[in-house]
């Protein structure tokens, strides 16, 4: 007892001091931890691997002995060394890649853009369609091009008998293009459904009926009041998908093994089959590559942020 | 505060980094080190061994690429084994081939949970023994006194000799042979049989007599395979130094172009259609597929299929595409003699009691099973009366030549590449990837 009362009177001010340098310290703490199991996860699973990533990129590596730091020789290799097949697999890699991103993406927007609108109408059983639509959204990428292979079989394939063609969707363009944009766009409609559902549900109902008393038609009603409600969500989305189908993988993969000749073998193939084949690892080489995919991706993706910020 | 963010990031990013070239280094240290090292671990777990009594021995970890129905056959063996009583009882574990491949090197390098006794695939042998993952078994051998060379497929247990030593025992050989619709044979070429031979010039005659019915004699299916063992019969090899690709010349352009005269003349399936299907329903003859659909035709009604070798150029020559399953002992500081000595047992009664690895519709490696009036009767016994048509490609660069071939061989017979643009491109491939790795 006696201690205590002798303690206190002194210890009186610094407790004080103690309580602001804690006040303080909660102030510059306490954000981090809210954003820490975020920070984590991404730490963990996408600043590692990337910062591991750019730094095998340098090196020849096996995977089973460490790697050996080899500076530039991989982007050489694969950026300047015109007779190396890696020159060649990059291009047409890097180009089908592309060319997918650039046939896919409009279709991913607008194909689930009518459909939420088609079910903002709030037909009967609206609710049952928006299931449905969704559902090819849960399903794994090996299931869905199993289903559509046997849907695009030559002989056995509904989509010949019904429309009464013989077309090998597997081997011959443009087909094979076509085939792959219809599975990826079935695919992925749900996702971005129900955003631009949730968005269009925002939109005030007063707009449509000022323009109904101004004489304005559905037309009119689209492009004036629904396409800027859904500007947000329309940018959102168009990122997202843009970065997504850059990593196109397991349709090509799956539906035409990346023919016919090699008009379908994207980037990630290539990737793949460098770091992780049946031969000898070279996957020094394979992170140069997903590097290069990687500043296409970056680059593509801030063009469009730069693009929505001055829109707005 | 976005700032101090942005330099918290950048400090464990430069971090990690820092920790993993660490990491990696102490790696490459320890397996610098490591070489004489298991004798010395060997002789301290020996001295350890009287404290823990051989009942309390952790079973032996058994890992095998059998994820599909043939999973169920090996853990139906696995458990007749554990009947026996053995000293160490076996655990058989099913992983996907893909994963298992992904997940060895870094279960190797980190020695912790390393499998006791695993099943790869014969190409990958040699890369494993040269990346120094295995442990050479010829001591174990000896130990043991019931595995040898005599009791095996020799081109099988060839298969586990690199530099010198033995890194393997073949569990079985699994080979791509030439199915044949016995109705259809019977009708349109009753004498093609006659030599057990079926050659291309036959190929053209059935589906000659064939064409008025619609039905097709050959089946352009996995075209890898078949393209090495045509190339094979031809005295065609892969890399004639054992180093560099040498399979872009005339040998290799003839069995491609007469794949692809048979396709344009109208004897095969066209492009996109699926010839396993076509044989399936009766459409097609002949049908080169791997000893492993078996068991899924015979549960096929009316389907009376036989099985032959492949299709030949030369009738003298057979050469029937093979592989084989090895089991093998990956690096591991745990494993002890007296562990290794219950492993060997295990691999010895495998040898002998293989007729459930039959039934999967395999041939097993082992001489033994040639005693078995069960395997006898079964449609893929005559594999084994010409024990030198299995050829196992086993050129040390198989990998990046298979993934090569894959990229042209469906694409020439059906004239969307023309033959030389596709070699020259493969045979590139090889080149580019071995001076890259």
């Amino acid at each position: 007892m006696s201690m205590k009362q002798q303690i206190q009177p002194t210890a009186h001010t610094p407790i004080l001091s103690k309580s602001l340098k804690g006040q303080m310290l909660k102030q510059k703490v306490v954000p981090y931890l809210f954003i820490a199991p975020h920070l984590l996860l991404f730490i963990i699973f996408f600043a590692i691997p990337a910062v591991v990533g750019i730094y095998i990129s340098f090196t020849k590596w096996n995977l089973y002995t460490p790697p050996k730091w080899v500076g530039f020789k991989n982007y050489y290799e694969i950026l300047f060394n015109h007779d190396s097949t890696y020159y060649m697999q990059l291009r047409n890699g890097l180009g089908n890649t592309l060319r997918f991103v650039l046939m896919s993406v409009p279709f991913c927007i607008i194909v689930p853009l009518f459909m939420a609108i088609a079910l903002n109408t709030k037909t009967l059983g609206n609710k049952v369609f928006q299931s449905l639509f969704y559902l090819p959204n849960l399903l794994s990428i090996s299931t869905v091009v199993l289903t559509w292979v046997f849907m695009f079989h030559r002989r056995l394939g509904p989509i010949n008998n019904v429309l009464k063609i013989d077309i090998n969707w597997f081997g011959t363009q443009p087909f094979t293009w076509t085939a792959i944009i219809i599975i990826t766009v079935w695919w992925c409609i749900g996702g971005n459904l129900v955003i631009y559902l949730a968005a269009l549900a925002g939109i005030r109902q007063d707009l449509y009926e000022s323009a109904s008393i101004d004489g304005a038609n559905a037309v009119n009603k689209f492009f004036s009041i629904t396409l800027p409600g859904l500007k947000h969500p329309l940018a959102y989305t168009l990122v997202l998908t843009t970065i997504a189908q850059f990593n196109i993988y397991g349709q090509p993969l799956m539906f035409s093994k990346g023919g016919p000749k090699a008009t379908t073998h994207v980037m990630m193939m290539y990737i793949r089959e460098l770091a992780f084949g049946s031969g000898q690892s070279i996957a020094g080489l394979a992170s140069a590559m997903s590097v290069m995919l990687g500043l296409c991706i970056l680059s593509v993706s801030t063009f469009q942020f730069i693009l929505m910020r001055n829109n707005d | 505060m976005k700032k101090r963010l942005t330099r918290t990031l950048a400090a464990v990013c430069a971090g990690t980094l820092l920790l993993s070239a660490v990491g990696c280094g102490s790696k490459a240290t320890n397996t610098g080190t490591d070489t004489p090292k298991p004798a010395e671990t060997k002789t301290e777990t020996k001295k350890e061994e009287p404290a823990t009594p051989a009942a309390a021995q952790k079973d032996i970890e058994f890992w095998t690429v059998f994820t599909g129905p043939d999973g169920v056959n090996m853990t139906k063996m696995v458990d007749e084994y554990n009947k026996t009583n053995p000293k160490i009882k076996v655990t058989h574990r099913p992983i996907d081939g893909g994963d298992m491949y992904q997940k060895i090197p870094t279960v190797v390098q980190s020695g912790k949970q390393v499998p006791d006794l695993a099943v790869v695939h014969a190409e990958r042998l040699a890369l494993f023994a040269e990346s120094d993952m295995l442990m050479p078994m010829n001591d174990y051998f000896a130990a043991n006194g019931k595995i040898s060379a005599d009791n095996y497929v020799k081109s099988a247990w060839d298969m586990g000799e690199v530099g010198g030593k033995h890194y393997s025992v073949p569990l079985d050989v699994h080979s791509f042979v030439t199915y044949y619709n016995k109705d259809l044979l019977d009708k349109y070429g009753p004498t093609v049989l006659d030599d057990g031979v079926i050659t291309f010039e036959e190929i053209q005659q059935v589906g000659d007599a064939a064409k008025k019915d619609e039905i097709k004699s050959m089946g352009i299916t996995w075209m890898r395979v078949k393209f090495l063992a045509w190339y094979s019969q031809l005295g065609g090899e892969l890399s004639t130094d054992g180093e560099n690709p040498d399979f872009n010349n005339d040998k290799a352009a003839k069995v491609l172009d007469t794949v692809k005269a048979l396709h344009d003349n109208g004897y095969t399936n066209i492009d996109g259609e699926d010839p396993v299907q076509m044989f399936r329903s009766g459409k097609l003859v002949f049908c080169p597929e791997g000893i492993w659909m078996k068991n899924s035709l015979e549960e096929i009604p009316n389907l009376n299929f036989g099985m032959a070798h492949s299709i030949s150029f030369d009738p003298a020559k057979q050469v029937n595409w093979t592989s084989s399953h090895q089991m093998v002992m990956f690096k591991n500081k745990e494993m002890t003699d007296e562990r290794a000595a219950g492993i060997m047992d295990f691999l010895a009664w495998v040898g002998e009691n293989s007729v459930e690895w039959a039934r999967a519709g395999q041939v097993p490696a082992s001489l033994k099973i040639l005693q078995n009036d069960e395997f006898k009767g079964m449609k893929q016994a005559f594999l084994l009366d010409n024990q030198d048509s299995l050829k196992i490609f086993d050129y040390k660069y198989f990998g990046f030549a298979a993934e090569a071939l894959d990229k042209i061989v469906w694409e020439v017979p059906f004239g969307r590449m023309e033959t030389k643009e596709g070699l020259d491109q493969a045979q590139k491939e090889v080149r580019d990837r071995i001076a890259n790795q």
